[in-house]
């Protein structure tokens, strides 16, 4: 572990890949089965991130907006156009739930959304994320606690097969999948809170963008106060947690900062064999962990021979980081969109909470950029290999399927940096 | 804050021809049932293209972050591509609380010593505009201590749609640009691209047919446009408004304020884009041009219906379905007409009453103008035996279970359709979407479902 830098001076984001907290929370929301995601604020907010979400899944995405208007900012404490947005949003579809989720806009003026939510009778989850405060992953990480905080019900008994999954707001829907199939793999019954695997992957429905489709319904997040086991993943869900054990006192709770890697699969399966007394996972596990060792091996040559700058939520950052460590490959700077407790963990040289400016001011420090689709032009001027993560990336289409986790996942991520790494052999540096 | 637009007297546009009709400003959205951008958006939509300015969103994460780098409007600035850079102040709690101001200041000043544009522009939003922060002074200041513009753009999300925010960009624009400074030389022959962005390099597929007839481009609002241009922006001859409506208020009081004419245009399609330069040469009244301009129209109409043939032959008796909305409702059409496409119908519930006039005389007395096209799409691809939807995203369910064609025109296409040779782009890419097995594949039951 390296030097850490939390916090600068900076006046400004140049270029910045940070995303906002409203985003996080729709994304959340969109976990939801038959969800309407309604962000409070203006109109633009929604839209923007509408059209930013539809282009990184290339899935129709539902959302609405309270379309708050300057002399309604002015005049109204949310009373009227978050009513006003349940009337009308009920007018045309029948949601399971409105996940009610506030912009800087009426926080600023100090909307209490809990209070007008609760005058409405409808089923509606509040989550309080400013985006002039924390960032995509906290906004996730906040409406997955408001959704076990405002829904589940309390419980005394405990379904020992039942375990629920918190995955991070970086794990795109294929690796929550993988995840859930690996621990159902040992015997349990897992579910997801949110649940993108199956809302935002690949699927032809025939009343589409309406409301979200697949996701973990209302009433089986209700009814998670039973499960036996909660499993975070991410240092941002923890709290999601904890929360969720308020609601059974008798629930275990295992946590892990990311599931990238050999060490980290192998934290998660001695863990399962613990929890079922199993003495061995099932064999495509064993499998596979043949298969990354293999890949670590294959790989580890040019990785070695190659430095890496990493852009990524925090969460993600550690996980990828730990990947490339794991397989030799050196991360001389990993910049985080915020700060977190997670970047004393990292393994890089340097830490920093920055923007993509500063990757381009440490151009000769690495070979290889990970990071979202603004890194792109970034690689494209500074002649870099790179490899595109996280959100959002609009120069690929699969995002949906992009697996780094676990032992299979790990083979992936390793193969394509490692190839990346070596394909820059041949550029000269202008 | 006197710099600050009258957003009334925008919303109540006298050059506006259907004006007479509207009696309630149309910028109100309905909570819960709104899908269009915000102001913000309209103005950075606007402003954007400046390459050599830095655009500094003065505000939390959600305006930029999610909007950077998402158009992609050409540029053959030779310096640093400021479009297709990020910059903003991304305040926080503490800046909520105790102004956001000397934040902003200092983010000028880091820009300017970083990258010394020839321009800032400095974005308010909803947040730094409810708490006040003074962009006018802070500007203002900046502008007279570097010797740059600084232009406080005042269109925060919130005070309405996004057609109002790509006005409040042309008022900034007006306020603080035009007429700063002098031409080096003037030309009887010189316009203002007005409200083209040059997507996808939109623009370079007619302004070189522009040069060729000595016509000149002044200054852009603003695809690939430079800061120092439209500040000259008042000695142009006549305005050109390129397939937008956002930006009358402007040419109107650019007539107003130093006697320049307008015509507004669009550059899609053979017809249109003939039509566009001869009203252009038209508007410029002078004999010889008139004469040179027919004679240019002639003979790249004459090359592109050669070039077309083949896909003439390919198109023909095909028909299609268009759903999209604005002034793409004519537009794409006349360019599907060009290629011999028969447009079946169009939608036109997204459209302005001066749209639907235009799909009306476009389409003939035959087309079915849609209201409702998400019900009627796939009933008229029945009765019509349409080939093809032109369509958003959300409609490619509609043609996969008809078994018929899709293009998508309303995401960010990948290369331009405008002018002659655009048409070309497009004929390429409609024949392959008609050639492409992929709609009917796709739609291939499952085995265990036969």
């Amino acid at each position: 572990m390296g030097e850490v830098i939390h916090k600068r001076d900076k006046p400004l984001q140049v270029n910045p890949f940070k995303l906002s907290q409203p985003m996080g929370a729709t994304l959340a929301f969109l976990g939801v089965d038959k969800c309407m995601p309604l962000m409070h604020g203006g109109q633009g907010c929604t839209s923007f991130t509408k059209v930013f979400f539809t282009r990184h899944f290339c899935e129709p995405i539902a959302i609405q907006t309270s379309a708050v208007t300057d002399a309604i900012a002015i005049l109204d404490g949310g009373d009227y156009s978050i009513v006003e947005s349940v009337k009308n949003i009920t007018k045309k579809v029948t949601p399971s739930l409105i996940g009610l989720h506030t912009t800087g806009l009426p926080e600023t003026k100090g909307d209490d959304i809990r209070g007008v939510a609760r005058q409405i009778e409808f089923p509606m989850v509040t989550v309080n994320t400013p985006d002039y405060e924390g960032g995509f992953e906290s906004g996730w990480a906040k409406t997955c606690k408001a959704l076990i905080e405002q829904l589940v019900e309390t419980s005394e008994v405990v379904n020992d097969n039942k375990l629920v999954l918190l995955p991070h707001v970086s794990l795109q829907p294929i690796e929550i999948e993988k995840i859930k199939e690996f621990i159902e793999g040992f015997g349990f019954n897992v579910l997801a809170v949110p649940d993108l695997s199956s809302s935002l992957d690949g699927h032809l429905g025939e009343k589409q963008a309406a409301l979200s489709s697949g996701g973990i319904s209302v009433d089986e997040i209700r009814s998670l106060g039973d499960a036996g086991l909660v499993i975070s993943v991410g240092d941002s869900m923890q709290e999601s947690a904890v929360a969720l054990q308020h609601k059974n006192s008798e629930m275990r709770h295992h946590h892990f900062s990311h599931l990238n890697g050999l060490v980290a699969t192998d934290c998660l399966v001695e863990v399962l064999l613990e929890e079922t007394g199993f003495t061995r996972p099932p064999i495509t596990v064993a499998r596979w962990r043949q298969r990354l060792q293999d890949a670590m091996l294959d790989s580890h040559f040019s990785l070695g021979q190659k430095r890496f700058l990493v852009a990524a939520e925090p969460d993600q950052l550690a996980a990828i980081c730990q990947s490339l460590h794991d397989a030799g490959g050196k991360v001389t700077i990993a910049i985080a969109t915020v700060d977190s407790p997670q970047l004393e963990k990292i393994a890089a040289d340097k830490v920093i909470v920055g923007d993509l400016e500063d990757a381009e001011i440490a151009a000769n420090e690495y070979d290889v950029i990970i990071g979202n689709f603004h890194c792109e032009a970034i690689a494209h001027r500074l002649h870099k290999g790179l490899v595109l993560r996280g959100f959002p990336n609009w120069e690929q289409v699969g995002n949906a399927l992009k697996n780094d986790v676990l032992y299979e996942g790990g083979c992936y991520l390793l193969f394509e940096a490692a190839n990346t790494a070596s394909s820059r052999n041949e550029v000269k540096h202008a | 804050m006197a710099s600050k637009p009258k957003i009334k007297e925008l919303l109540d546009e006298s050059a506006c021809e259907h004006n007479k009709t509207k009696k309630v400003a149309c910028n109100a959205p309905t909570p819960g049932a709104t899908t269009g951008g915000c102001a913000f958006e309209g103005a950075q939509i606007s402003l954007f293209p400046y390459a050599d300015a830095a655009h500094l969103v003065h505000g939390p994460m959600t305006c930029l972050g999610t909007s950077w780098e998402t158009r992609a409007t050409g540029t053959s600035w030779q310096g640093r591509d400021l479009t297709q850079m990020g910059f903003t102040t991304d305040v926080s709690l503490n800046d909520v609380v105790f102004s956001g101001e000397e934040k902003l200041v200092k983010a000028i000043d880091y820009i300017m010593e970083h990258y010394s544009p020839e321009a800032v522009f400095v974005y308010a939003t909803c947040v730094t505009a409810l708490i006040g922060d003074d962009i006018d002074l802070i500007c203002k200041q900046a502008a007279e201590n570097f010797g740059v513009p600084m232009v406080p753009v005042h269109a925060a999300g919130f005070v309405g749609s996004k057609n109002l925010g790509s006005r409040l960009g042309g008022e900034a624009a007006l306020a603080h640009l035009v007429g700063t400074k002098e031409p080096q030389e003037s030309t009887p022959f010189d316009i203002n691209l007005i409200g083209e962005y040059n997507v996808t390099g939109d623009m370079w597929q007619y302004t070189p047919l522009l040069e060729e007839l000595g016509i000149r481009v002044l200054s852009t609002l603003s695809g690939d446009g430079r800061i120092a241009d439209i500040r000259t922006a008042h000695r142009a001859k006549l305005n050109v408004i390129v397939c937008a409506k956002s930006l009358v208020s402007l040419t109107r009081k650019m007539k107003e304020r130093y006697g320049i004419p307008s015509i507004s245009l669009s550059f899609y399609g053979k017809r249109d884009t003939s039509k566009g330069l001869l009203a252009i040469a038209e508007a410029l009244g002078d004999d010889d041009l008139n004469v040179g301009t027919k004679a240019l129209v002639a003979r790249e109409e004459a090359r592109l219906e050669e070039k077309l043939a083949p896909y003439k032959t390919f198109f023909q008796g095909k028909k299609a379905v268009l759903n999209t909305g604005g002034n793409k409702t004519w537009s794409i059409a006349a360019a599907l007409q060009d290629l011999g496409i028969e447009v079946v119908a169009t939608a036109v519930k997204k459209a302005t009453e001066d749209d639907r006039e235009k799909a009306r005389e476009t389409l003939g007395d035959k087309g079915v103008l849609m209201m409702n096209p998400g019900v009627e799409q796939a009933k008229l691809i029945d009765e019509t035996g349409a080939d093809l939807l032109l369509a958003g995203g959300r409609s490619l369910y509609t043609a996969i279970k008809k078994g018929i064609a899709f293009a998508d025109v309303n995401q960010e296409k990948k290369r331009s359709y405008g002018g002659y040779d655009g048409l070309l782009n497009l004929a390429e890419d409609l024949k392959n979407a008609l050639q492409n097995p992929v709609f009917k594949n796709v739609a291939r039951r499952a085995p265990w479902e036969k």
